[in-house]
């Protein structure tokens, strides 16, 4: 198991957003978390990532407990992550974008790069053709000195995917990458995750769009009102009458 | 020549020290941050230079140093708490900083309190002796006081480039673009692996570093310091260069000084009104332009016109080429293994 | 001794918490410091000043004198400085630099019209002292503490009971929200911005007439303090404004009574550099407050 969660729970002021949530990823796996608004799915996310301390449970990537741990931290461990509401930096272009990726994989400081030591210089180049790499896989190339910010929101979603990917995750986690793209950019979306997968990376999705996540998922968790309801493939999943129960609601009602 | 009298030249001095002055605010912006705490670490710097040029004896260059290294000290204890906190709350505590620091100054026996400290030597009149030592009076038809002085200005000038050079280089580096994902983003710059609280801390150092080496130069150039030059009307002062230049880059900081310094001395018929009209230009300036003169799509358009920006050189690499061959080769091996 | 300090600090910090108050509403509706709120104490000190002695008034009507024009001012402020601003994206540091901009300008103008010298309230003019045995309270004492208890609880009332204090806290709660309930951000701004400035401008009058000074910087030096309570009792807050301003008075008087005179006026800063450490969003605040720069 690349990643693994034992009984989590996250209360906010007494609130419970999360309970008891049981799940393992494999590695090398794309694994869907589904569920309607407000079940706890970006919560979930924001406790892998250690925004919030978990209120009880563990959460164990790659045999290390990530409870406790800043976020910054475990963007170093290996997970990394992208956002809901598309959360780019205003000001830089495409190719900073990804460069500001890699940052927990590169090492100039404060002195290097003012006396720009040759460490630094070849450091900087090198990095550069890797930002453009990652360019290129998200179809990205030619943007890469256009202002992030005023890029056309396809393309503002896939950059955060390849800034996401530049920190050089063993897992990365998806927060609804899909939310306003039409279906030719959703086709594309799907071919993105797949090549994501075939980078050796372990991909958790959070997606409204079933067509989609049925189509990529390998097993996926649902979620209703911060429980955990059903857990399996896609096709257990279909099948399953909790799960229908809560996107159709009761059938006697 | 009249342009060299020893009162312009002062003038000069005064620009380029409030250009770094404005630097050290602009510097801790860059990652989000504004502080007003330039005025209290200028004082800082100014103090401590001051001291150990006066009773210590010790060579100026070595107590601005000291003033400078001081004062960063001063910006990393008061950090632990400030850094963590955001906006405006940051605001008013560096600007309470200041104010705290001022009343120590003026309390204290050492600094001499209200009265201030006097006679504190001055680099140009340091920078004269010399010329009179090596019997260069009269050279060029210049005398030894105008050499002293224009030496000085150079020394000055040749921090400044030091100094910005070092922003511009840190600008379009690794630390650079964290600090503008920090400044634009700042939990989204923590979960992309950027260690925010480090760099806010190193920013607010540095500024801090930048604002005590001003400090100890104010300090051997007025030869004379009192707890009023550092008080709130300072802070506003020195808030403004960059915010008349530009806050969002390096170059405002110096135009804003320009402009600010030289306009008071052009505007000298005015005297009396020089104040109300400060005013004024701050609020019709925030009206129409809230990011100051110079922008940086403005100095981007300027820096590619006279040829010093290119389109980044970008090489050839294969890395994900490498990791998707790599990935083929596993899961071949593995379906094998199956069989 | 003891109760004696006691009673001084709380007139003190009555004071204080008038003045904060005015910032607290200020930012609690747009998130931003006012910084100009200073100068608009010190004019409504001087104007409070001009009625007492040229016209002669008593000085309640000097205090409401004062609020008018510095209600005036407010709208003012407000029209110049702070909505050209509402109409384009800019940081939260652009009307901080605008206030910053108007204090300015009102602190010249006051040192052009009035001159650096302090001013004092004619002699005699509110004497008295009523002995308790324990401890004394002069008339000027009662009158701060009275008309700044009095305008907290007029404010309370107005923010709970009527209809534009329920706008104030919609708006502060969320300008988009309450601009769908029918509810003229424009207006309720302008209108706290006007209250906010009374209050400034009353306590102005009281402060003045407390330390029988009044002088175009005492709106820079008394307002630090005003920052100061804001801070400590957490941004937007009015009972945090209250309470921080009586801890920050009794806080003053005590230090100075108990040694440390000379540093009086760095007790104010020095309180909340230790408070942050332990409570960065203040005594009352939450922690979404405080906006980003």
């Amino acid at each position: 198991m690349l990643l693994e969660l034992n009984n989590v729970s996250k209360n906010f002021g007494g609130v419970a957003a999360l309970t008891g949530i049981t799940f393992g990823v494999e590695q090398g796996e794309i694994f869907g978390v589904i569920g309607p608004n407000g079940a706890g799915k970006t919560t979930l996310f924001n406790l892998i990532t250690g925004v919030f301390p978990v209120s009880e449970g563990e959460i164990v990537f790659d045999g290390m407990s990530v409870v406790d741990i800043k976020p910054h931290r475990t963007v170093e461990m290996g997970i990394s992550r992208t956002f809901q509401n598309i959360r780019l930096f205003g000001n830089m272009t495409a190719l900073e974008t990804v460069l500001t990726g890699m940052h927990c994989r590169t090492g100039s400081g404060f002195w290097s790069s003012f006396v720009r030591t040759k460490r630094q210089r070849i450091e900087e180049e090198r990095c550069r053709g890797i930002a453009y790499e990652f360019l290129k896989l998200v179809d990205l190339a030619d943007d890469a000195e256009e202002v992030a910010t005023s890029l056309p929101y396809g393309k503002q979603r896939r950059l955060e995917i390849a800034r996401a990917l530049a920190t050089h995750p063993q897992l990365i986690l998806l927060d609804e990458p899909a939310a306003g793209m039409n279906d030719s950019e959703t086709e594309s979306l799907r071919k993105l995750i797949g090549r994501i997968r075939d980078l050796g990376i372990t991909v958790v999705v959070i997606e409204h769009d079933m067509a989609l996540m049925m189509n990529i998922c390998d097993r996926m968790v649902v979620f209703n009102f911060g429980k955990k309801i059903a857990k399996g493939t896609p096709q257990e999943i279909q099948q399953n009458p909790a799960v229908i129960e809560a996107y159709l609601g009761k059938e006697d009602a | 020549m009249d342009l060299l009298n020893p009162y312009y030249l002062q003038i000069v001095m005064f620009f380029i020290i409030n250009a770094i002055m404005g630097i050290s605010i602009y510097f801790t912006l860059t990652t989000g941050q504004l502080s007003l705490g330039a005025a209290g670490f200028m004082s800082v710097g100014a103090y401590v230079a001051a001291l150990i040029t006066l009773k210590a004896d010790l060579p100026i260059a070595v107590g601005i140093l000291v003033g400078g290294f001081v004062a960063a000290l001063v910006a990393f204890i008061i950090g632990f708490p400030t850094v963590r906190l955001r906006g405006l709350y940051l605001a008013i505590a560096t600007l309470g900083f200041g104010e705290v620091v001022r009343v120590i100054f003026l309390n204290m026996e050492v600094t001499n309190g209200a009265l201030g400290l006097s006679g504190i030597p001055a680099i140009a009149q340091e920078m004269t002796n010399y010329f009179y030592e090596l019997d260069l009076d009269d050279v060029m038809g210049l005398d030894a006081m105008t050499w002293g002085n224009l030496v000085t200005i150079f020394i000055l000038l040749a921090i400044l480039a030091l100094i910005l050079a070092f922003c511009i280089r840190i600008n379009n580096s690794r630390v650079g673009r964290a600090f503008t994902a920090i400044k634009a983003d700042d939990h989204a710059a923590e979960l992309m692996g950027i260690n925010v609280v480090y760099y806010k801390m190193a920013a607010f150092v540095i500024g801090a570093f930048i604002a005590g080496i001003g400090g100890g130069l104010y300090a051997h150039i007025t030869n004379f310091i009192n707890p009023t030059d550092f008080s709130y009307h300072k802070v506003v002062q020195i808030l403004l260069f960059p915010v008349f230049g530009g806050t969002n880059v390096v170059w405002g900081s110096v135009l804003g000084s320009f402009i600010l310094t030289l306009l008071p001395e052009v505007l000298r018929f005015l005297a009396d009104y020089r104040d109300i009209i400060y005013g004024a230009l701050l609020v019709i300036l925030m009206a129409v332009r809230p990011d100051g003169i110079l922008t940086e799509s403005m100095m981007d358009t300027i820096n590619r016109k006279l040829g010093f920006k290119k389109s980044p050189y970008i090489p050839e690499t294969q890395v994900l080429t490498e990791r998707f061959e790599a990935y083929k080769r596993k899961m071949a091996a593995q379906a094998e293994e199956k069989e | 001794m003891f109760l004696q300090q006691l009673v001084n600090g709380l007139t003190l910090g009555s004071l204080y918490a008038v003045l904060a108050i005015g910032l607290t509403l200020v930012f609690g509706v747009l998130n931003i410091i006012n910084m100009a709120h200073g100068g608009i104490f010190m004019i409504g000190a001087f104007v409070g000043l001009f009625m007492v002695t040229v016209l002669d008034v008593n000085i309640f009507v000097a205090i409401l004198g004062a609020m008018i024009v510095g209600a005036i001012l407010g709208y003012l402020l407000e029209f110049v400085a702070l909505r050209p601003l509402r109409r384009q994206k800019v940081s939260h540091l652009a009307p901080l630099i605008s206030t910053i901009g108007v204090s300015i300008f009102f602190e010249s103008v006051a040192l052009l019209v009035w001159g650096p010298q302090t001013r004092s309230f004619p002699p005699d003019f509110i004497g008295g002292l009523i002995d308790f045995g324990t401890f004394k309270i002069s008339m000027v004492q009662i009158i701060g503490l009275g008309v700044s208890v009095g305008l907290m609880l007029i404010l309370n009332v107005l923010i709970k009971k009527t209809k534009i204090g329920k706008a104030i806290r919609a708006v502060s709660l969320n300008t988009e929200t309450a601009a769908l309930l029918g509810i003229n951000p424009t207006l309720v701004i302008s209108v706290t911005v006007m209250l906010a400035s009374a209050l400034g401008a009353a306590a102005g009058v009281l402060v003045g007439l407390s330390f029988d000074a009044v002088e175009p910087l005492m709106g820079v030096i008394i307002g630090f303090k005003g920052l100061a309570v804001l801070i400590l009792g957490g941004l937007g807050n009015i009972t945090g404004a209250m309470v921080g301003g009586l801890i920050l008075g009794i806080a003053e008087v005590f230090s100075v009574a108990y040694g440390a005179s000379s540093y009086r006026d760095a007790v104010a800063f020095g309180l909340i550099i230790l408070l942050l450490f332990w409570r960065p969003q203040g005594l009352f605040g939450s922690k979404d407050k405080g906006g980003r720069p």
